[in-house]
């Protein structure tokens, strides 16, 4: 019984930082993104609220929570809400699965820096990222308009693509981990010494392209193609709900699906590593922080270059990016299962 | 000079009875009856090689009868010639939408403001104003002030208006605007519907680059039909000019092509100079001072261009370096005229006022820069495969069409039509600088891009070879023109007094979207009779509907933004 | 004279190294770790050049007039010269000279002593383009342009220069400006914040 309670507050707890955490990165981000964009563009960027604009998520928030709440005519408000749900839940629900340390020891019980560490961690991690299409979709239509129903028409037809891809491309850490849960896959790429991304470049560039894509960043940002679409599927939302969607698909999806491919390709929490000879550890006099904090620097790092990225390239049309998904990228990442499949053995020696 | 010689249509007064070769050093014009118009035309086009449509348009007498003067504007690329043919009418013209697709935007906008009817025109709709307003705009007989019982309801309702007396109450408006229904008939009028949805984009939407209207019937993404509705600032330029002083015009200008306000300054001194013969008067520290101005602001409006189409194709960032630099030369442009954007820098007889002191070396310092940001962009764009991708073999364009859709400036030049006034017809110092003409090859949307770019290259190359003369100059060099009979001719900054003698002249300048062109109409005294001005922008944008057919509305920013539109100058 | 542009295709290498993306991302990254060049307006401002067509105003009598055209233009329209106001002679060009006339209100009034002076001098500037033919017709160098830029108002009617706004006008930059050299622009750190990267070296202007 006391077993029970204690597992639940401690599920509650995690729940909770998991939760404090990534919405209030997520709000943080926005400036983060702010600040790396004006910069790349010799600007300074938000300064007035707080010192460097450190204040300027809130008064952002504080801002759109105040707006008006447009609601367009003839639209259908349960959808129109619920799409905003849809959204929201599924990308911060990937987070249960996202292993952010080893485990370690507090008051003499084993704690799993993650929410669960289910055996088909990965499965989950893309049925709730195909959930994603729902909402879109869903937003789209109940707007009743039709900038926004092609902005969501586009994005559906992007996601339904580049679900197969990811799909694939990560087929082949699988296979070389011989196993779907999250924290397994970071525990063999310990034990074998070896960061994935050594032996999987291909299926990383097309993850990391697939990423993009289900985000909705740049060059695939064409749901949104302000020039053409204003904003896409969210034209007719205001308001904080309108703030919600950049929040999620922008940051919290980056963030979650960055994790997983830090799981995935490098090494999770692991430090530095020579393939198969070991692992350099630069940050080893933070002890038992050292793996977190390797984590939160991959993961920090790959949002930075996909932010990089955004400010730099043009956008793809719809047809490019399904085509160059179809044609490209699915073919690439086939003949990548093939070859990993016959080089695994040789990894799990 | 341009003009053609009334001897290369000799031979055509045999097979046209009643035609009239007219020769001035101004304007050579063929007069023909209008029953013989549209042979003429052709002839022009198919055996004497004018096969690029300028302009068309007509002048209005009251009094005569006939009463309408309507002139087309045919200019000949492979020799360099251009010619007027006249006719008069009563009310009724045969259409030219056969020989120049052109004509067709011309004719109506030509309808629209004279009511002209054009027999044989598929589809005469207005131009400008919507289909419920009942007046013709530019007769004579139609008020300056338009018609006060009609209301513009909206303004109406100020605050504080009431109480203001004079000029400051906003309640005496001029004509009606349109209300939804008079907007719906409008829309209805334009675009069958043939396919799934219509989307309205625009008036007021990012892509556009202004007040534009399109309507895009849509099959899916793909654009089944698209019509262009203008008019959304319809400000009746052309009805302004003939109740201004000459110089006074020059204002108006600025506020056409509000993006390269210099150079259209550039094309209405200059054309207005050629109307009164003085070109030769101007000194040469104007000329140069002029060039150089003119091609610095080329090189602020192509940078407008490129930000904002890359900010159309998703690159962001290009967009705030071009701003950057575009900002240099505001600063630069500012320092020496005074204003920003709304420039009124050029006299007819020189420029306002000297360049001040530190002004070349701040230009020279600008010049030695640019490059390397330049060649920065390119890396970052012209060879990025998503760039390629969205650029290359979009919104083709072949040379034929360039004659048929009367395309001017750095869009027909990507087609490979080398037509560039500025090497064509010298006017101010453009005769004595070095520089190469662009063109592109396919005649795509990437090569538009390559060729503005190309451009802003050889505009530095102008403005370098324009400070090393300025610099030789004296600081005493006269920068305004000395009238040699005051009493005749009266030149001076402010433009008071200054008459010009009867005649009529078309002259044009390069402006950064296309050929502007004046056609200028004076009976004599300080206000033109007729001004009609040839917005580039326009023609070049009636090719639009046709490059849009069976492509993705994705497409249509980028072919859009390489046409590069300015609202302003279309509706005037 | 004739140039055709083309630009190389890409290569099969380049394409698999994503050479065209890491040309665009090293180009970004450069730019990003350079200084910043924006003015921090409300806060920080650029000092207009000498020439910026800005609001109105009227020149007052100091002593400075162009000789000899303010005596002759004062004598032909018998105007009572008063140091520190207006040396407007009530000639009207400036209202000639504009292309939306009806913007100035222009009067003058009659004094005991028989001279005549500037009443009424109204521009409603909502109309107006500030293209500076006024200034240029000015024979007397009254009217000019200052380098008032910030002229938003709550009302239309505060877009109106009466008399006193535009003698005080006038004094102001009189007592600012007049005497500055004409240069492009001033010396100014604002403005050197996006010219800093031209390195650009204005030389000295005597004072």
């Amino acid at each position: 019984m006391e077993g029970v309670v204690f597992w639940l507050i401690l599920t509650l707890v995690k729940i909770l930082v998991i939760l404090a955490i990534v919405l209030g990165i997520g709000a943080y981000l926005t400036l983060l993104e702010r600040k790396v964009a004006a910069h790349i563009q010799r600007r300074p960027g938000p300064m007035v609220v707080g010192w460097h604009g450190l204040l300027q998520p809130l008064a952002d928030g504080l801002k759109l929570i105040t707006k008006e709440d447009l609601f367009p005519r003839y639209g259908n408000r349960f959808l129109y809400n619920l799409a905003l749900v849809m959204a929201l839940v599924p990308a911060a629900l990937v987070f249960a699965v996202v292993p952010f340390g080893p485990e370690f020891e507090l008051f003499d019980v084993k704690v799993k820096p993650m929410l669960t560490d289910v055996n088909v961690g990965l499965l989950l991690v893309f049925a709730f990222g195909s959930m994603a299409v729902f909402a879109i979709a869903l937003a789209g239509w109940a707007s009743n308009s039709k900038y926004a129903l092609i902005g969501s028409m586009r994005k559906a037809g992007i996601v339904v693509s580049y679900e197969v891809v990811i799909t694939f491309a990560v087929m082949g850490p699988i296979i070389l981990a011989g196993t779907l849960s999250t924290y397994e896959i970071v525990q063999k790429q310990i034990q074998q010494e070896l960061w994935y991304v050594w032996l999987q470049p291909l299926a990383f560039v097309v993850y990391m392209f697939a990423m993009l894509a289900e985000t909705g960043r740049v060059p695939f940002d064409v749901q949104e193609a302000e020039a053409e679409l204003v904003t896409g599927f969210t034209v007719e939302y205001g308001g904080m709900k309108f703030g919600l969607f950049p929040l999620v698909e922008w940051y919290i999806e980056v963030l979650s699906l960055s994790a997983i491919a830090v799981v995935l390709f490098l090494g999770g929490w692991s430090p530095i590593n020579i393939p198969f000879l070991g692992f350099v550890d630069p940050l080893f006099f933070l002890g038992p922080f050292s793996p977190f904090l390797w984590f939160v620097l991959k993961v920090s790092l790959l949002f930075l270059f996909v932010l990089w990225l955004h400010w730099t390239l043009p956008r793809y049309r719809i047809d490019q990016i399904t085509e160059t998904a179809w044609k490209v990228m699915l073919p690439i990442t086939l003949v990548n299962i093939v070859l990993t499949a016959v080089f695994a053995p040789l990894v799990w020696e | 000079m341009p003009w053609a010689k009334a001897e290369d249509f000799r031979d055509l007064t045999q097979r046209f009875e009643g035609l009239v070769l007219e020769e001035k050093p101004s304007i050579t014009a063929l007069h023909v009856q209008k029953a013989k118009l549209l042979e003429l035309l052709r002839v022009l086009k198919q055996e004497k090689g004018y096969k690029l449509f300028l302009d068309h348009s007509v002048v209005d007498f009251p009094d005569k009868d006939p009463r309408f003067q309507a002139f087309y504007v045919l200019y000949n690329v492979d020799e360099r010639k251009r010619v007027v043919v006249k006719t008069w009418t009563e009310g009724s013209l045969p259409s030219v939408e056969g020989l120049w697709f052109a004509g067709k935007w011309a004719e109506r906008e030509c309808y629209d403001m004279f009511g002209i009817r054009y027999e044989g025109h598929e589809n005469l709709v207005r131009a400008f104003m919507w289909e419920t307003y009942q007046h013709y705009p530019l007769r004579k007989d139609f008020p300056l002030e338009g018609y006060p019982t009609e209301y513009l309801p909206s303004l109406n309702e100020v605050v504080w208006g009431e109480s203001l007396q004079g000029l400051m109450n906003y309640d005496r408006m001029h004509t009606s605007v349109p209300t939804l229904e008079d907007l719906e008939i409008t829309e209805r009028k334009r675009l069958q519907k043939k396919a799934q949805i219509v989307l309205n984009w625009g008036p007021l939407h990012p892509g556009t680059h202004g007040t534009m209207w399109f309507l895009f019937d849509l099959e899916g993404e793909r654009v089944y039909q698209c019509d262009v509705i203008l008019g959304q600032l319809h400000r009746g330029v052309e009805k302004l000019a003939e109740h201004e002083m000459y110089n006074q015009f020059l204002v108006y200008t600025d506020r056409m092509d509000y993006l390269s306000a210099l150079c259209s300054n550039q094309a209405w001194v200059v054309a207005v100079e050629r109307l009164l013969g003085i070109e030769e008067l101007v000194p040469e520290k104007a000329k140069y001072i002029r060039t150089m101005m003119a091609e610095l602001q080329r090189i602020n409006s192509h940078l407008l261009w490129l930000g904002t189409y890359a900010l159309d194709l998703g690159a962001i960032t290009v967009f705030l370096y071009a701003f950057k630099e575009r900002e240099k030369l505001m600063d630069i442009i500012e320092g020496i005229t005074g204003a920003r954007l709304t420039i009124s820098y050029t006299r007819i007889g020189g420029v306002r006022m000297d360049l001040p002191e530190g002004a070349l070396e701040v230009i020279k310092a600008f010049v030695k820069r640019f490059p390397k940001e330049l060649a920065e962009w390119e890396s970052m764009l012209s060879r990025n495969r998503i760039w390629l991708r969205r650029n290359v073999g979009v919104g083709v364009i072949s040379k034929e069409e360039v004659y048929f859709y009367g395309l001017t400036g750095p869009v027909a030049r990507g087609s490979g039509v080398p037509y560039d006034l500025r090497k064509f017809e010298p006017y101010d110092a453009y005769g004595w600088v070095d520089f190469d003409v662009p063109v592109g090859e396919n005649g795509d949307v990437y090569d538009r891009y390559l060729v503005r770019l190309e451009e802003m290259r050889q505009s530095l190359r102008i403005v370098e070879q324009c400070v090393s003369a300025l610099e030789r100059m004296p600081k005493s060099a006269p920068f305004f023109a000395e009238s040699p009979d005051p009493k005749k001719l009266k030149l001076s900054l402010d433009g008071i007094g200054l008459k010009v003698p009867e005649g009529e002249t078309y002259s044009s300048g390069e402006n950064p979207r296309g050929e502007l062109g004046f056609y200028i109409y004076s009976t004599g005294g300080v206000k033109p009779y007729r001004v009609k001005i040839r917005p580039g922008s326009m023609y070049n944008l009636c090719v639009y509907p046709k490059l849009m057919k069976d492509r993705v509305v994705a497409d249509a920013v980028a072919i859009l933004a390489s046409l590069d539109p300015v609202v302003g100058e279309i509706d005037r | 004279m004739v140039k055709k542009v083309f630009e190389r295709p890409l290569s099969w290498l380049e394409r698999v190294l994503f050479i065209d993306f890491i040309r665009g991302l090293s180009v970004t990254i450069r730019q990003a770790l350079r200084r910043t060049i924006t003015t921090h307006y409300p806060y920080e401002k650029v000092t207009p050049p000498k020439r910026f067509r800005g609001f109105f105003g009227h020149k007052v009598v100091d002593g400075k007039e162009p000789q000899p055209a303010f005596d002759e233009w004062v004598e032909r329209f018998k105007i009572k010269v008063e140091p520190g106001k207006s040396r407007c002679v009530v000639c009207l060009l400036c209202k000639r000279a504009c292309p939306v006339p009806q913007l100035f209100e222009i009067e003058g009034e009659k004094l005991s002593d028989g001279r005549r002076r500037v009443s009424v001098f109204n521009m409603n500037l909502m109309l107006c383009t500030f293209c500076g033919f006024c200034v240029d017709a000015c024979p007397v160098d009254c009217l000019f342009q200052s380098d008032i830029h910030e002229t938003a108002s709550y009302t239309r009617r505060d877009a109106v220069l009466d008399l006193q706004t535009l003698e005080r006008i006038g004094r102001d930059w009189q007592r600012r400006r007049e005497e500055e050299p004409d240069r492009i622009w001033i010396d100014d750190h604002q403005r050197l914040k996006l010219w800093h990267e031209n390195q650009l070296n204005l030389p000295e202007v005597k004072r």
